[in-house]
């Protein structure tokens, strides 16, 4: 039996690469045996969360598109960066100029944005634009102390129609443009993983989170104490299981598979 | 000072050094023929992502300086020769003005990245299709890595950022062809067939054209024209092999000392 799975009371799930592969016209599609996998980790009264850094919609637009996929998904149960940089901005009196995708802009409705004092970036996909890096960078290098937060630092997605750069990318280049280093909400931040789990009540040591990214789920999750399994869908290339720096508890064909693993472990252990 | 050495070429930098935008600097052209009388070979070396070199010379004739085209060397004519002893073809992401140098290079089905000043191109669609083809192995060539520069209406995006987002996210390095790299002034130089040993660079800017030159084996003149600001000789260690006013002066300094 696989240690991974014993004695686990939650459940942590990247959503792009696990759950679906996203893009194309109908906003991408459910990987096979995952739409069932989500309610049997219910039905086995598992704590569930889900724990995406996708940063191209509001968190409700999110569930929205999920559920027409046919999966059981509420707004309550994401944990996304868009709320968390919003907490953390509040905290610290920032006011940010927003580099992020249209449909996101609903997610700091509440936060000020006039007189910027930090950069805010997310996926902002066509909307990165070289005017609106360069205005994003002029904000940034005309502060005494620049401020930017990042939504995540992913390097690169894959979509239906081809692999897409993601924030991370752009996030580097205004790090590079001004000599300075992003604070990254979203995975692989241990705040990310932490504030999932309080949001569930449970203990890192009775979690396990399952994602395709061998840095930002595997690495960033057990980092925390999280116990961390790699899935073989999404951007998974066999090279991750050979990855210098991270190791992940197990290795699966897919969230069915790990589904399959974690509820035979329950079954022994009962 | 260097006396034992046999100086057989000379590097000459040209904005800043030679002009500041139309304007020579003054005594530079004349300079530059007491130059040519002396048994040394010339180039004219900058760093530039927008201007090809038939631009930089219509510019340097009407300023009435006696220069050939053979004699121009741009970090643009680096990537050039770079690409070509690659044998790649690339993808272009230039400013339309400096096609021209790229005149004759193959760019169709492209295995390589050509990245210099052009905001036009940096956008979401082409950066992804630049980013799929560094993915996929083409080699990543940067004119420069600038990170911003000065615009009428303020700073403005270099190439530098968009360069390291790419680099970021394919984990790779690119190779910067421009003026501070060794390889630019070894390649300036080849032509010439003169060792560094046997070269000097004359330019205004302290790091980018007497530290980059000194550090591929080049003595190195800092003349106080240009982007010069007092204290930029402190900037570098080895210090410039020697500081003057200006071109002519270092000219005669050259005359005087190095022949």
């Amino acid at each position: 039996m696989a240690s991974w799975a014993n004695n686990v009371r939650a459940v942590l799930l990247d959503v792009s690469g696990v759950l679906y592969d996203s893009g194309g016209s109908g906003g991408g599609s459910a990987i096979q045996g995952s739409v069932d996998a989500v309610n049997r980790i219910r039905q086995a009264g598992l704590k569930l969360r889900f724990c995406t850094n996708e940063s191209q919609a509001t968190r409700s637009h999110f569930a929205q598109k999920l559920q027409r996929f046919g999966f059981s998904i509420s707004k309550e149960e994401v944990t996304a960066p868009g709320p968390a940089a919003t907490r953390l901005m509040k905290e610290q009196g920032l006011r940010p100029h927003l580099l992020v995708h249209d449909d996101l802009l609903p997610e700091f409705e509440s936060i000020e944005t006039s007189d910027p004092n930090c950069v805010l970036i997310g996926d902002a996909a066509e909307n990165f634009s070289y005017q609106n890096v360069n205005r994003a960078f002029q904000v940034l290098i005309n502060l005494q102390k620049p401020v930017l937060i990042s939504l995540g630092k992913g390097r690169y997605y894959k979509e239906t129609d081809g692999l897409k750069l993601d924030v991370g990318a752009y996030m580097k280049a205004l790090e590079y443009a001004c000599d300075i280093k992003a604070e990254v909400v979203g995975k692989p931040s241990p705040n990310f993983f932490l504030s999932a789990l309080e949001e569930m009540g449970a203990k890192p040591e009775e979690a396990v989170m399952i994602g395709d990214d061998i840095v930002n789920d595997i690495g960033g999750a057990q980092s925390c104490g999280i116990r961390a399994v790699l899935v073989r869908t999404g951007k998974y290339r066999p090279s991750d299981e050979k990855h210098p720096e991270v190791t992940a508890d197990g290795y699966v064909d897919n969230l069915a598979h790990a589904v399959d693993i974690l509820l035979a472990s329950r079954a022994s252990n009962q | 000072m260097a006396a034992r050495r046999i100086l057989k070429a000379v590097l000459v930098d040209l904005s800043g050094t030679l002009h500041v935008e139309d304007t020579a600097i003054p005594g530079a052209q004349e300079a530059l023929r007491r130059l040519r009388e002396a048994p040394v070979a010339l180039r004219f070396v900058t760093n530039t992502t927008k201007e090809c070199k038939q631009t930089l010379l219509e510019r340097l004739h009407q300023l009435n300086f006696d220069i050939q085209e053979d004699e121009i060397f741009t970090s643009l004519t680096a990537a050039r020769n770079l690409l070509e002893q690659k044998n790649v073809r690339p993808m272009l992401l230039v400013d339309d003005s400096a096609l021209r140098d790229f005149e004759g290079v193959a760019t169709h089905s492209p295995n390589a990245l050509v990245i210099g000043l052009a905001p036009q191109h940096f956008n979401y669609e082409t950066m992804n299709e630049a980013f799929r083809l560094a993915l996929d192995g083409a080699p990543i060539i940067a004119i420069h890595k600038a990170r911003y520069y000065k615009k009428k209406d303020g700073l403005a995006l270099g190439p530098g950022p968009f360069v390291t987002a790419l680099e970021y996210a394919t984990d790779t390095r690119a190779t910067v062809v421009g003026k501070p790299e060794k390889t630019f002034f070894l390649e300036a130089l080849r032509s010439t067939g003169c060792s560094p040993a046997e070269a000097v660079m004359i330019g205004d800017d302290c790091r980018d054209d007497v530290g980059g030159a000194q550090n591929a084996g080049m003595l190195g003149i800092l003349v106080k024209t240009g982007k010069y600001r007092a204290g930029d000789e402190g900037k570098i260690d080895p210090a410039p092999y020697v500081v003057c006013d200006s071109f002519p002066q270092a000219v005669d300094h050259i005359l005087k000392n190095l022949l």
